[in-house]
C-alpha cells in the first residue's frame, strides 16, 4: 500500500469512528431527552430493566448513591377491593419481587405503609443478583379501589430506613405521582 | 387535501357510528340465530352463574350473585319487603316463557366480589354415595367466607345443611355428583394464595370430609419466591375419565394444568412440592396476557379433516377460555383458546376465536369487552357440537365446534338493556365518564336445548334458543 493510500484509509477510518461516536452520544443523549430530566434531590429516570411480562412496564429512577426504584401500576389485581394489601402473602404475590430473583424470600414481616393517599403494605426480601451476591430489595403494593401501585426500592443500602425513607419520599413526590396518576385515567 | 378531507369525513362519521352503537333501554335486542324465550329481571341483582337442575317433572334455575352496588348495596327482595344482601336466586324455569321467581336466599353482606354467593351447583341426594334420597342439594359460595350445603328438594323453602367456613375467598368449585368429591376452590387462611382447591368427599353433605390442599407448588404454606397464579376453577370428568381440569387466572399468566384424578384423591396429601407434583400429568402455560378462567374438556373428538389419517384422527381438546377484567378494552384481549391435549404431557393451543371487536365498536360500548365463561353442561344435546361463550357486552356466542381447529360462530344473543341495567365507568380528565351496557357474565344450557344466560350489569336472566339453520348442528329439529 503507498503511503498516500495508507493516509486515505486511516482518514476514512477515523471519519467512520467520529461518525459513529457521534451517533452513540446522540442516541444516548436522545434516550435521556426521553426518559426525562434528574429532579432536584437527584432521582434521575433510566429505562425499566426488566422483560415483558403481562403488565404493561413501568417507570424506573436511580438516585446519586445508587438507590433504584421501580413503580407500575396492576390495574384490576387487587385481591379485595375494599381491603387493599392488608397481608404480606398478598404483598409476596403482588409485588414485583419475582423480576429481580424468582427465588425471593422474606426478610421479616412487612408493615403497613402510605403512599401519598394510598395504603398498603411493604416487605424486605434477600434475593440474589444474576452475579450470585444476595441483596435486599424492598416491595411496596398500595391500592386504589381495585387497582395496584407497585414498586421496588433496590440497591445497597436498601436494609437502611433511613434510605427506605427517602425513596418513599420520592414515591410521593410529583415525579412520580403525575406519571402514576396518568396510568390510573380510564379507572 | 384529499387526506385532509378523508380525515374530516371520519371524524364525522366515527361518532355517528360510536352513538348507533351504544345501547338504549327500549331498543329490540341484536340476535342472530338465537331468540329470546323467557326472562326474569331477578330482582335487579348482579348475576354471576346460573345452574339448571331437573327435580321431578320441574325444572330451577339456581343463580348466583356478587355482593350489591355502591349505589344499591342491599336490593330489596319483594316477596318479603326487606333488604337482602345479594345471595341465590331460586326460578322455575320449568315453563321457560314464563319463569316464577321462588326464593332469594341471601348471601354474605358486602357490594360486588365482596359479597354475595356467586357460585352455585346442585347434585340430587340419590345420586350421592350417602346422601338423604329425598334432598336435593344446593353447594354454593357464601361469599369468600365459606361454603355452604342447602338441601333444596323444596326448592322455595332451601334448609342449611352444612358450612365450610374460616376462608379468606372462595370461587367456582366442582362437584362430582356420582361419587360426592367435590373440589372447593377456597382461600385457606395458611396458604400463600387467595384462591387453591381443597378437595373435600361430600358424598354425605351432612359429614364433609376433608381429603387434601392442593395447588400450584409455591402457593403451599411455607414456601417461598414467585406465588404462581391462582385458582380459578376446575372441571372434572369423574372416575371414568380420571382427570381434572384446574383452569388458574382470569386474564393474566393462565395455566391450564391437567390432574390424575385417582392420584390427587389417593396420593400424599402433605402439600410439599413434590405432593403437588405428584399427580399432574401436564400443563400449560399461557401468555402472561391471558388467564384460564374456565377450562371445559371436550374428549374423543373425531376430526373430520384427520379422518384418513394413520394417527390423530380423533383428539381431546380443552376450551380454555379467559376472563376480561377491565372496562372498555384497557387490557390485552380475553378471549378463547382451544387446546389439543391427545398427549397430555404436551398440550398445544390449535385455534382461538374471539368477537370481532368492529363488529359493534365494542370497546367504545362501555363495560367490559371479551370471554368470561362457557356453558359447563355435558348434556348431549350441545356437547362437542356447539358451546356457548359469555362475551360481556357482546353477549352470548354460540359457537359451532365439530372441528375445534376451526370453531365458527353461528349465532349470538345481545339482550336489551333495562332500566335495572347498571353503569359502568372509566375516568376521563379526572371524571367518571359512564356508559349502560349488557354484560353478559355467565351462560348455562339444560337437556331441553335451552340457553340461560345472566347478567353482571343486574339486567336479569335471559332464556333463549337456537334458531334457523344453527339448530342443524346441534342436530336440533
Amino acid at each position: 500500500m503507498t503511503p498516500a493510500r495508507r493516509r486515505t484509509v486511516i482518514q476514512a477510518l477515523l471519519a467512520a469512528t467520529l461518525v459513529a461516536g457521534l451517533g452513540v452520544l446522540a442516541e444516548i443523549a436522545r434516550k435521556r431527552v426521553a426518559l426525562g430530566p434528574t429532579d432536584g434531590a437527584g432521582w434521575r429516570p433510566i429505562e425499566w430493566p426488566f422483560p415483558r411480562d403481562g403488565w404493561p412496564p413501568g417507570r424506573a429512577w436511580r438516585n446519586r448513591d445508587g438507590i433504584e426504584v421501580y413503580v407500575r401500576p396492576k390495574l384490576g389485581f387487587c385481591g379485595n377491593c375494599d381491603t387493599g394489601v392488608v397481608t404480606d402473602d398478598e404483598v409476596d404475590r403482588v409485588t414485583d419481587i419475582d423480576l429481580l430473583d424468582e427465588r425471593f424470600a422474606p426478610v421479616q414481616e412487612g408493615r403497613r405503609i402510605r403512599i401519598t393517599d394510598l395504603f398498603g403494605r411493604a416487605r424486605l426480601y434477600k434475593f440474589k443478583t444474576r452475579l450470585g451476591n444476595e441483596e435486599v430489595a424492598e416491595g411496596i403494593a398500595v391500592a386504589y379501589k381495585c387497582d395496584l401501585i407497585v414498586a421496588l426500592v433496590a440497591g445497597d443500602d436498601v436494609v437502611d430506613e433511613a434510605v427506605r425513607k427517602r425513596a418513599h419520599r420520592f414515591l410521593e413526590s410529583n415525579t412520580v405521582q403525575v406519571w402514576v396518576n396518568r396510568q390510573l385515567e380510564g379507572r | 387535501m384529499l387526506r385532509l378531507g378523508l380525515i374530516i369525513v371520519a371524524l364525522s362519521v366515527a361518532p355517528v357510528a360510536t352513538q348507533a352503537q351504544s345501547q338504549k333501554v327500549g331498543a329490540p335486542p341484536e340476535t342472530s340465530n338465537m331468540r329470546l324465550v323467557g326472562y326474569d329481571e331477578l330482582q335487579g341483582r348482579s348475576a354471576y352463574q346460573p345452574t339448571i337442575h331437573r327435580q321431578g317433572n320441574r325444572w330451577i334455575a339456581y343463580i348466583g350473585h356478587h355482593g350489591g352496588t355502591d349505589d344499591i348495596p342491599t336490593p330489596v327482595n319483594p316477596m318479603t319487603g326487606k333488604a337482602e344482601p345479594n345471595g341465590t336466586s331460586i326460578v322455575d324455569v320449568t315453563d321457560p316463557a314464563n319463569p316464577k321467581y321462588l326464593r332469594h336466599l341471601p348471601g354474605q353482606p358486602g357490594t360486588y366480589e365482596a359479597g354475595g354467593a356467586q357460585m352455585v351447583r346442585v347434585c340430587d341426594g340419590a345420586t350421592l354415595p350417602r346422601g338423604d334420597r329425598s334432598a336435593v342439594y344446593l353447594l354454593r359460595t357464601f361469599g369468600g367466607e365459606a361454603h355452604e350445603i342447602w338441601n333444596v328438594a323444596d326448592p322455595a323453602n332451601p334448609v342449611l345443611v352444612t358450612r365450610l367456613g374460616g376462608l379468606k375467598d372462595t370461587h367456582k368449585s366442582w362437584w362430582e355428583c356420582d361419587t360426592g368429591i367435590a373440589y372447593l376452590v377456597s382461600g385457606a387462611p395458611d396458604w400463600r394464595t387467595r384462591r387453591m382447591t381443597q378437595v373435600y368427599d361430600l358424598g354425605d353433605p351432612a359429614q364433609p370430609v376433608k381429603i387434601r390442599d392442593f395447588g400450584l407448588p409455591g402457593q403451599q404454606p411455607g414456601a417461598t419466591g414467585t406465588v404462581p397464579t391462582e385458582l380459578h376453577g376446575p372441571i372434572s370428568t369423574g372416575p371414568q375419565g380420571n382427570r381434572v381440569y384446574f383452569g388458574y387466572g382470569t386474564n393474566k399468566g393462565g395455566v391450564l394444568q391437567i390432574v390424575d384424578r385417582e392420584k390427587l384423591l389417593k396420593g400424599a396429601k402433605e402439600p410439599t412440592p413434590e405432593n403437588l407434583r405428584a399427580p399432574v400429568v401436564g400443563e400449560l402455560l399461557m401468555s402472561p396476557w391471558n388467564g384460564a378462567h374456565t377450562t371445559f374438556p371436550m374428549l374423543k373428538m373425531p376430526v373430520a379433516e384427520f379422518a384418513h389419517d394413520k394417527d390423530g384422527a380423533t383428539r381431546d381438546f380443552v376450551m380454555i377460555v379467559d376472563e376480561a377484567i377491565l372496562n372498555e378494552c384497557q387490557e390485552a384481549r380475553q378471549m378463547v383458546w382451544f387446546a389439543d391435549v391427545s398427549i397430555e404431557n404436551r398440550p398445544m393451543v390449535v385455534s382461538n376465536w374471539t368477537v370481532p371487536e368492529a363488529s359493534g365498536n365494542f370497546c367504545q360500548r362501555g363495560g367490559r369487552f371479551g370471554a368470561h365463561s362457557s356453558n359447563e353442561s355435558m348434556a348431549p344435546v350441545f356437547y362437542k357440537k356447539m358451546v356457548f361463550i359469555a362475551f360481556f357486552n357482546a353477549g352470548v356466542r354460540a359457537l359451532d365446534v365439530r372441528d375445534p381447529f376451526q370453531p365458527k360462530e353461528v349465532g349470538h344473543f345481545i339482550p336489551a338493556i333495562t332500566d335495572k341495567t347498571d353503569k359502568r365507568c372509566v375516568k376521563v380528565d379526572g371524571k367518571d365518564r359512564c356508559r349502560t351496557a349488557i354484560q353478559t357474565n355467565n351462560v348455562e344450557t339444560d337437556e331441553r336445548g335451552l340457553i340461560y344466560i345472566v347478567d353482571r350489569a343486574n339486567t336479569g336472566l335471559h332464556i333463549l334458543e337456537m334458531t334457523g339453520e344453527a339448530r342443524k348442528v346441534a342436530g336440533l329439529p
